[in-house]
C-alpha cells in the first residue's frame, strides 16, 4: 500500500495506491471520501438553533377561532426564536422536529373538542386535536412533526382552538408547568 | 359578543362546519393586541359582513 500526500493548486489530497481517499482545499475544509470511523468524541461547533417557550399568561380563545398561544419566556434560546411575535424563524436550513401542547385552563364540556395547530408562514400546517369523552374536563393537546424550514424566512407559530359555541376558554394556563413549544435543528438541509 | 357570535348572528344558517380547520370562514386572533378577525372568507353564498354590519350587532 502507498500513501502520497500531493499538494495541489487550492488544496492538497491524500491518495492510497494512488485513489484519492481525502481533500483539504484553500479553505479549509476536509473532505473524506469514503466512511469515517471516530473511537473518541467528536467536539462540534454547534450552531443548530434550538429553543424551549413557554406563556408567562394564558390567552382568551373565541369560539372558533384559532388563537396563538403567547409563548412569550424561554429557558432556553440559541437565537432564533422570537419572544414578543411568539415565532421560530431558524437561520439554519434543514428539518426541524417541532413539539408543542397547551393547556386549556377552562374546563371543556362534554363531547367537545379542543385543537392545536403548528402554523408554517402564517398558515395552518398541521392540526391535533382531543375530544373530552364525558363530562367537563381541561384538555391538553400536543403536537409533534418533523417540518422543513428554509433558514431565511419560514417561520412557526403554535395556535389553538376550540368549537363550543358561545364560550370563551382560557388556554395556555399555568406556564410551563403545563405548556411548551420547542424545537431543534434534527438535519441540515 | 365576540366575532363568532356576531357572524352567526347575523348569518343564522352558518354551521359549525363553516368554520372548522377545513370550512369557508377562517376567524384568527394573533395575540398582537388586535384580537379577533376574519383572515379568510371563501363562503360560497354569504359576503363578507361589513364593519359597520358587525358593529351593529348588539
Amino acid at each position: 500500500m502507498t500513501i502520497s500526500i500531493k499538494p495541489t493548486a487550492s488544496g492538497s489530497t491524500i491518495e492510497q495506491d494512488g485513489s484519492t481517499i481525502l481533500t483539504v482545499d484553500g479553505s479549509g475544509n476536509v473532505d473524506v471520501a469514503n466512511n469515517l470511523t471516530v473511537t473518541g468524541n467528536v467536539p462540534v461547533n454547534n450552531t443548530a438553533p434550538a429553543f424551549f417557550s413557554y406563556p408567562s399568561a394564558a390567552v382568551s380563545v373565541s369560539s372558533a377561532t384559532p388563537t396563538k398561544i403567547p409563548f412569550n419566556l424561554t429557558d432556553f434560546n440559541t437565537g432564533d426564536y422570537d419572544t414578543t411575535n411568539y415565532r421560530f424563524t431558524p437561520s439554519v436550513a434543514g428539518y426541524y422536529q417541532v413539539n408543542a401542547h397547551a393547556y386549556f385552563g377552562t374546563s371543556v364540556t362534554d363531547q367537545q373538542q379542543v385543537w392545536i395547530g403548528l402554523y408554517k408562514n402564517g398558515s395552518a400546517y398541521m392540526y391535533a386535536s382531543v375530544q373530552n369523552a364525558s363530562g367537563n374536563d381541561n384538555l391538553s393537546p400536543s403536537i409533534s412533526t418533523l417540518i422543513y424550514l428554509n433558514g431565511s424566512t419560514d417561520y412557526v407559530e403554535i395556535y389553538v382552538r376550540h368549537g363550543q359555541a358561545g364560550a370563551t376558554k382560557d388556554a395556555g394556563s399555568f406556564g410551563r408547568a403545563f405548556n411548551g413549544f420547542s424545537a431543534f435543528l434534527a438535519r441540515a438541509a | 359578543m365576540t366575532l363568532y357570535e356576531k357572524i352567526t348572528t347575523l348569518y343564522t344558517e352558518l354551521t359549525d362546519a363553516d368554520f372548522a380547520p377545513e370550512g369557508t370562514i377562517m376567524l384568527q386572533n394573533d395575540s398582537d393586541g388586535r384580537g379577533d378577525y376574519i383572515k379568510e372568507w371563501n363562503h360560497p353564498t354569504l359576503a363578507k359582513p361589513t364593519q359597520e354590519q358587525l358593529d351593529g350587532v348588539q
